[in-house]
């Protein structure tokens, strides 16, 4: 199967709602997924980006807005003739077929003649890597393996949209990596339209061309991962999306505020703040420097925690009147700083976010 | 302190009591069974008595038939029923829990005649009326055979797997639901035919004919060829029960092996 076997579709989701009595799941989403792109959904636990996906795929229904696939409604199709294709969470492989048993289902249902049938699934196969597996039960597979073949079923039917339902999160770190890079792999040799569910934000950033932020049931912000991480619209995106200290400040005047005895300018917002109103900034760990103690401008603190993550360490500074401020430092460098050095540092970013106490 | 293990114990107790509650007694119908005419020595006189009665063999069969639809329809019935209460039907499963229960509860005279009122005319007049009392006594059991087994499969996954692969509801259950909770379906087959097969009451008070209700009319006949029917009822419903059984586990086994 290659990328010209298929025509790439359009999922719309239009003011989407899914209230469950009186608890708001989803408020009214808009999102646009272009042919052949792959968005992420990304948020904490109940934001409701697993609802969204489920009516998708026509497992949940809407209590308002509507879904559209090329411009055509698909609100009333049921889930087994919208033609979408979905990789779940936990193990969903049938576990009294085969591999490639398992890869035929969807086409059998679909009617496709045993010929057809035969060479899709050697197709999927060679697409995932499991040509050895065809004819193994899903107990005989690993947790990697199995969510391999569970993407190849998906695919086999040649879905307008594929839709992966935390597909990683049952995996350890090492397979995630692994299976992540072959997801996109995969996607991109497609062209597929896929809708991406995770709350990973490793996850969502590594391997999608736009992420959605999500936060009780509302999309806080769709865009590329590198614009959502340097820009966030929200101070629940910038906190949500990479690490970020969040400080309290005072609003010096309009656009400026103080933070840890240092002046910042304030970012755009929707938010009016007013001079001596108490707020948080967010200060990425990267907008923090070190600096020499003669610095008089510096803040001084004293350090409380090293996190080893590889080629770089997070550094935790106890200040005076502040929650821990974490900064991040190249490994190779740290090795001077120690628990319990006196340390100062600056922030080096031209603004920061500002929300309400 | 060294622990006691009480296993031999319990293996040795258990045997001794399996052996007086079940053996004993059927070694015992056994060599009676086989003893010749007059009561002198062993044939098989009395086994030949029985298999040239009137209404043996077409009362067998038609045990057989009732009990067999029996367990179809049992399952036609429940297995839907019961992926639907797993699924989507949470709220009325108590509600479904305790009616399976009734048929427990209803002393036997008032289910019959109470039922039978109910039922349609046409049924009435037919020995398949039979049936529906059959599956309504096997309920409370059928209905614990199921759960159980859809408890320990994803159900919920499975089935939305199936879905949005393009499979009709029809196709999910049989295609996947029904492989995937076997042992269940095989229990509660198992148990419908065994009460089935071997249900008097009913079928007495409704004046039909059955196995066991020959049994009862041609024991008074002959009290060797009665303990005869005795072995041949217990021994025939172990045979049958265990072809279902192997036949289920070797399925399974089929199943779980490589192709």
């Amino acid at each position: 199967m290659s990328k010209s076997d298929r025509v790439s579709s359009t999922l719309e989701l239009r003011g989407v709602s899914r209230h469950f009595g009186s608890v708001k799941a989803l408020d009214g989403l808009d999102i646009t997924v272009a042919p052949g792109e792959l968005v992420a959904l990304l948020g904490p636990s109940g934001c409701g980006k697993t609802t969204a996906l489920r009516i998708v795929a026509g497992l949940e229904t809407a209590t308002a807005g509507d879904l559209m696939v090329n411009g055509v409604r698909y609100n009333d199709t049921p889930a087994n003739e919208r033609d979408m294709g979905m990789v779940f969470q936990h193990y969903s492989l049938f576990p009294n077929l085969s591999v490639s048993e398992n890869i035929e289902y969807g086409l059998r249902a679909r009617k496709v003649d045993s010929g057809k049938r035969k060479k899709r699934i050697d197709e999927m196969l060679e697409l995932i890597g499991l040509e050895s597996k065809r004819s193994a039960y899903p107990h005989q597979l690993s947790g990697g393996q199995q969510q391999r073949v569970a993407l190849a079923r998906a695919l086999a039917v040649q879905p307008r949209v594929l839709l992966l339902d935390e597909p990683l999160s049952a995996l350890d770190a090492q397979v995630r990596g692994q299976i992540r890079e072959e997801i996109r792999r995969i996607q991109l040799e497609l062209g597929i339209t896929t809708l991406f569910v995770t709350h990973d934000q490793e996850e969502a950033m590594a391997i999608s061309d736009r992420v959605g932020v999500m936060s009780h049931g509302r999309l806080e912000q769709i865009d590329t991962p590198i614009a959502l991480y340097n820009s966030p619209a929200t101070p629940f995106v910038a906190s949500f999306v990479g690490h970020a200290n969040r400080l309290p400040a005072e609003i010096t005047a309009k656009g400026k505020a103080r933070v840890l005895n240092q002046k910042v300018d304030i970012s755009s917002s929707a938010e009016e703040f007013t001079e001596g109103m108490k707020v948080n900034v967010i200060i990425r760990p990267e907008s923090l420097e070190i600096v020499s103690e003669s610095d008089e401008s510096a803040t001084r603190g004293i350090v409380a925690l090293k996190s080893f993550l590889g080629p770089m360490t997070k550094v935790g500074i106890a200040v005076e009147g502040a929650p821990l401020v974490h900064l991040n430092i190249a490994s190779r460098e740290v090795r001077k700083i120690e628990i319990g050095d006196k340390i100062a540092f600056k922030i080096s970013s031209d603004e920061v976010m500002a929300e309400r106490v | 302190m060294k622990r006691i293990s009480l296993k031999w114990p319990l293996i040795i107790f258990s045997s001794f009591l399996s052996i007086i509650i079940f053996i004993v007694p059927l070694y015992g119908a056994s060599l009676y069974s086989f003893r010749g005419e007059g009561g002198k020595g062993h044939s098989l006189v009395n086994y030949q008595w029985l298999l040239h009665q009137d209404g043996f063999y077409p009362s067998l069969f038609t045990s057989l038939k009732l009990a067999v639809l029996a367990g179809l329809l049992n399952l036609i019935l429940m297995v839907p029923t019961m992926v639907y209460l797993n699924l989507k039907g949470q709220r009325y499963k108590s509600l479904v829990d305790f009616l399976c229960i009734l048929p427990l509860i209803i002393p036997v005279v008032s289910l019959a005649i109470g039922a039978q009122v109910a039922m349609p005319k046409i049924l009435q007049n037919s020995e398949y009326e039979l049936v529906f009392f059959f599956v309504i006594i096997a309920l409370p059991y059928t209905y614990r055979a199921l759960d159980t087994s859809l408890q320990t499969v994803a159900l919920k996954t499975l089935v939305e797997a199936s879905r949005s692969l393009g499979a009709t509801w029809t196709r999910t259950i049989i295609r996947v639901i029904v492989p995937a909770i076997r042992s269940g379906i095989t229990g509660a087959l198992f148990l419908t035919f065994a009460l089935s097969i071997g249900e008097y009451t009913i079928t007495s008070l409704l004046h039909w004919e059955t196995f066991p209700t020959w049994t009862v009319v041609a024991a008074q006949q002959n009290i060797l060829g009665a303990i005869a029917i005795s072995v041949f009822s217990f021994v025939g419903a172990i045979a049958l029960l265990s072809v279902i059984a192997l036949f289920s586990k070797k399925s399974a086994q089929k199943a779980e092996v490589e192709e």
